[in-house]
């Protein structure tokens, strides 16, 4: 019974979410310039169709064999090697997406289980989790990544992806402390506990589906930190070196000595690490109306 | 000596559904020394009345229609270099007890001071620190106080702070916008002593707004009540308690418990008021009124002088 | 009185996270795969070298007593031999660490100062075409990725336009002239600054923009800000005495937080730019797997860090009197 109310509850909600959506501008352009971008990623997995030629990591034209202009062979040019820049460029979106979801991913069920934790039991645990989570937050993730690259050797795109996750969930354990803090008051949480629900229960049964909303918020800005980790870390020279990202793009062309000749090379991949920044941003400002009331624009009131 | 003269006022608020008619046609007058009170419950439009007399509506809000006539000018066409002196010096606002009124980075003994400067800017350091003393002993305060900051008062001291600060140009003019609300009982009583005693000693006028009728009738001497923007009753404050002539006045009258006499009938529902952007062409109280008849529905009520001194806005004979 | 008691409390916390992250580097450089003496001495050096560093950092005893070595060694400023540049670890850092604060404080004092000016203005004017142009460039600002805006800025005025030279912190020749006094030298300086303070001051004046801007959107429906008119105040001053005011204490903490992502974009910034800093010696370190060097970089960057944040919280706590007293 109460199922199907609140599943109508929710479609309700979602409707009305969709609609205070839809009047962002911001989030509009946002939601386009992703769209784009997913599909280029989506692209990426059909330039094998035109040839090895275009591969991005190993394509190698007959006739080209260095750094050329956009032609109708190459759209954007070809970079030092000859290889296809416009297949790199649709690959750089697929990796973006790649790392930036996951890692944005991971770190929230990180953050939110910890911050669900620490607000729940409150006391030692959360004094413990909440330095941790301070400790974690002052300390720039480029720079560790950076040392542990020193450390351990080239960096596999995955364990980049987890190493980004476990620095970045900080941000968000903060924010559902918070929430679950004023959460564990309300007396549906007393009632579960009467009831004889186990602590765990109570987490995940009652607390979590609140909490969650406000998480998947906080995805977006942990989405463009990410991609912005993982280029820098590329661009520096720490990538993963089989993943051609367009960061490891912007690499190639300092590293040759090509950033002043190639403009064609140089352009793209910059533009498109600070584009997809920028949308995911506006998405998730736009998000932001949505979710918390205060921020829509005035509602008349005496 | 008619101090402020208000005519055929209008206030309206731009907004997402539409133009919404928070005050419509509101008159009246008030001499020196007299204090008025609006009463009504919220959204009435008491506060918006409030807020335009002094042009500090916000940026959804314009007066339509209508002039406020203050020392021979319409402050309504005034320039805005002009109402700035009108502002504080002339007339002054005490706000909501609620309300964050102070600024909390700024010491209260520092906002004192900025009120008087902006109206006297060649005031010396010396005498404007005697000036703000002089407050502080105005309103009873104690003078070591006076350079703590707003979130360290309690509640009843940052109202008297900020009557202290309303009186600091020594305006000729009082507006009090729920002084008392959210103030416990005993507090609400020494803050209407102190306004009633400001008044008298000072001789300022004050316009007093509130939902409770009980305390507006403490403190003023004529009462407006106010029901959807309208004002559908006026009179002195005996004329309105002890004759009260429309229905909804009657209604607010018995809607406060007495320690004497019967238990008076049970509140019928005073709730919710009528659409201010699809105004009703009727009687605004249609639906309300116990006396409601079907020439109600239909037709503007016009207002009837019971007295020289008591109006009401309201078809009905009785 | 309560200043006082908040400082010190806030030095032992970031006294004991710099133990923390000290001890934490010890561990990771030890169970980090390969040998870990090679990773403090450099097997190039001679066998009588090699012997003496080994045990001056006491990498031949057991973990424990390393351990207190280690910390012996960093309070007294014993960081190792760089295997790079073959001096003393303390030396190198000693010289670049004025460069990285030069360029890092100057640029988000500036930014600072400019969005919080900008900021202010943009949300006094809320829906006109000045607020939507500012807010679209503070937006693009904000989210442009640093090494790129740099390079682009190296290409652009450096390459292109040949106003700026392309890297470094001095031009050799300037300095090696005899008679080049105080003032030559310090322009120069200045000269070769300009570039890499340009991109990290455009980039974090677009956040604080937009940062002031929802401050001092919020701060304008305040109820103080009513009362601030009434009393018949100019615009102006409403918007600066008393909403501004308000409106920028959030962007001071933010600065605070915001430093990790900031010091992120400075050392991209001293990379491209070859600035001689701190960030560009962690990098560099890193690429030559200069060990000693780059554990010496990132305690330090660690120390400005948490030095820095505490410096923004003793800064808010005095302009917020709510938290003072």
């Amino acid at each position: 019974m109460s199922n199907l109310s609140e599943r109508v509850h929710l479609f309700d909600r979602l409707a009305k979410g969709w609609a205070i959506f839809r009047e962002n501008l911001l989030g509009k352009i946002g939601l386009t310039l992703l769209v784009l971008f997913a599909l280029m990623a989506v692209a990426s997995f059909f330039t094998p169709l035109f040839g090895p030629m275009y591969d991005p990591m190993t394509g190698v034209d007959p006739l080209i064999s260095h750094a050329t202009g956009p032609g109708w062979r190459h759209w954007l040019g070809t970079d030092f090697i000859g290889r296809d820049i416009f297949t790199q460029l649709l690959e750089g979106a697929k990796i973006a997406f790649m790392v930036g979801l996951s890692a944005a991913f991971i770190s929230i069920v990180l953050g939110t289980i910890v911050g669900m934790l620490a607000g729940y039991m409150g006391g030692f645990v959360d004094m413990l989790l909440m330095r941790l989570a301070d400790m974690i937050m002052v300390m720039p993730s480029l720079l560790i990544l950076l040392l542990l690259a020193a450390l351990f050797g080239q960096l596999n795109i995955w364990l980049i992806v987890l190493l980004i996750a476990l620095l970045r969930w900080p941000g968000v354990s903060r924010v559902i402390r918070a929430q679950t803090l004023t959460l564990k008051e309300r007396p549906f949480i007393e009632a579960a506990k009467v009831a004889g629900a186990s602590h765990i229960r109570i987490i995940f049964r009652h607390i979590m589906p609140n909490v969650l909303p406000l998480s998947f918020l906080y995805m977006t800005f942990r989405v463009t930190s990410a991609i912005l980790v993982e280029a820098a870390l590329a661009f520096l020279g720490f990538g993963d070196p089989s993943q051609v990202s367009w960061g490891m793009m912007l690499q190639w062309v300092w590293k040759t000595g090509h950033m002043f000749q190639a403009p064609y090379w140089l352009l793209p991949p910059g533009i498109c690490i600070s584009l997809i920044t920028l949308s995911f941003y506006m998405l998730g400002r736009a998000m932001d109306e949505v979710l918390d009331p205060r921020l829509r624009k005035e509602e008349f009131s005496e | 000596m008619t101090l402020i003269s208000v005519e055929n006022l209008c206030v309206s608020y731009q907004t997402k559904k539409g133009v919404l008619k928070a005050v419509d046609d509101i008159s009246f007058e008030l001499e020196e020394g007299r204090s008025l009170g609006f009463v009504g419950e919220s959204g009435c439009g008491k506060t918006t009345l409030g807020m335009a007399l002094m042009r500090l509506l916000p940026e959804n809000g314009r007066v339509t229609r209508g002039r406020i006539l203050y020392g021979g000018q319409d402050l309504v066409q005034l320039s805005d270099k002009g109402i700035r002196e009108v502002r504080w010096n002339e007339i002054a606002m005490i706000f909501q007890a609620a309300m964050n009124a102070l600024n909390p980075v700024h010491r209260v003994d520092a906002q004192l001071r900025e009120a008087i400067a902006t109206h006297e800017p060649g005031i010396s350091k010396e005498a404007l620190q005697g000036r703000v003393e002089a407050l502080f002993d105005l309103v009873e305060m104690p003078r070591e106080r006076m350079r703590a900051y707003p979130h360290q008062f309690s509640g009843g001291m940052k109202q008297r702070a900020v009557i202290a600060m309303a009186l600091a140009c020594n305006p000729k003019l009082v507006i009090a916008d729920e002084p008392t609300t959210a103030l416990d009982v005993i507090v609400q009583d020494q803050i209407l002593q102190e306004i009633r005693s400001i008044q008298d000693r000072m001789n300022i006028s004050v316009i007093f707004i509130s939902h409770d009728i009980a305390v507006v009738a403490n403190v003023c001497h004529d009462i407006a009540v106010m029901y959807a923007g309208q004002i559908v009753e006026f009179g002195s404050r005996e004329e309105v308690f002890n004759t009260p002539i429309h229905p909804y006045t009657r209604l607010l009258l018995t809607s406060y418990l007495t320690l004497e006499g019967d238990r008076p009938a049970p509140l019928e529902m005073i709730g919710r008021t009528p659409d201010l952007i699809a105004a009703p062409t009727g009687c605004r109280f249609y639906k309300m009124c116990p006396h409601a008849s079907a020439m109600c529905e239909n037709r503007a009520p016009e207002y009837r002088q019971a007295t020289p001194t008591h109006r009401a806005l309201c078809s009905l004979t009785s | 009185m309560e200043l006082r008691k908040f400082i010190l409390r806030r030095l032992v916390e970031i006294g004991v996270i710099f133990f923390v992250i000290l001890t934490v580097l010890f561990v990771l450089f030890r169970i980090a795969p390969g040998d870990p003496v090679a990773r403090m001495v450099d097997p190039m050096w001679t066998p009588e070298d090699v012997q003496h560093v080994i045990s001056q950092l006491g990498l031949d005893q057991p973990i424990w007593t390393q351990y207190l070595y280690y910390l012996k060694n960093f309070f007294g400023g014993n960081f190792g031999i760089s295997f790079h540049y073959g001096e003393p670890v303390l030396d190198i850092i000693w010289k670049r660490l004025p460069n990285t604060i030069l360029l890092f404080t100057t640029s988000t004092i500036l930014a600072a100062l400019a969005g919080v000016f900008l900021g202010k203005i943009a949300a006094w004017h809320k829906g006109r075409k000045s607020d939507t142009w500012m807010t679209l460039g503070a937006l693009v600002c904000h989210t442009l990725f640093v090494p790129w805006f740099a390079l682009m800025l190296v290409w652009i005025l450096g390459y292109k336009v040949g106003w700026f030279p392309l890297n470094g912190i001095i031009s050799p020749e300037v300095w090696v002239r005899g008679n080049s006094n105080f003032l030559v030298k310090g322009l120069d300086v200045i000269h070769h600054m300009l570039l890499p303070l340009m991109t990290l001051f455009v980039i974090q004046t677009g956040s604080y923009l937009l940062l002031m801007r929802s401050s001092m959107l919020g701060t304008l429906k305040e109820d103080y800000i009513v009362t601030a008119r009434a009393k018949g105040l100019t615009e102006k001053a409403v918007r600066n005495h008393h909403a501004a005011r308000n409106a920028a204490l959030p962007v001071i903490t933010s600065v605070g937080l915001s430093l990790a992502f900031s010091i992120n974009g400075g050392a991209l910034t001293e990379t491209v730019f070859t600035w001689p800093g701190i960030g560009k010696e962690l990098v560099f370190a890193v690429s030559n797997n200069d060990y000693p060097l780059a554990q010496a970089c990132f305690l330090l960057i660690a120390a400005v860090v948490l030095t820095a944040n505490l410096i923004v919280d003793v800064l808010y706590a005095y302009l917020d009197p709510r938290i003072r007293y």
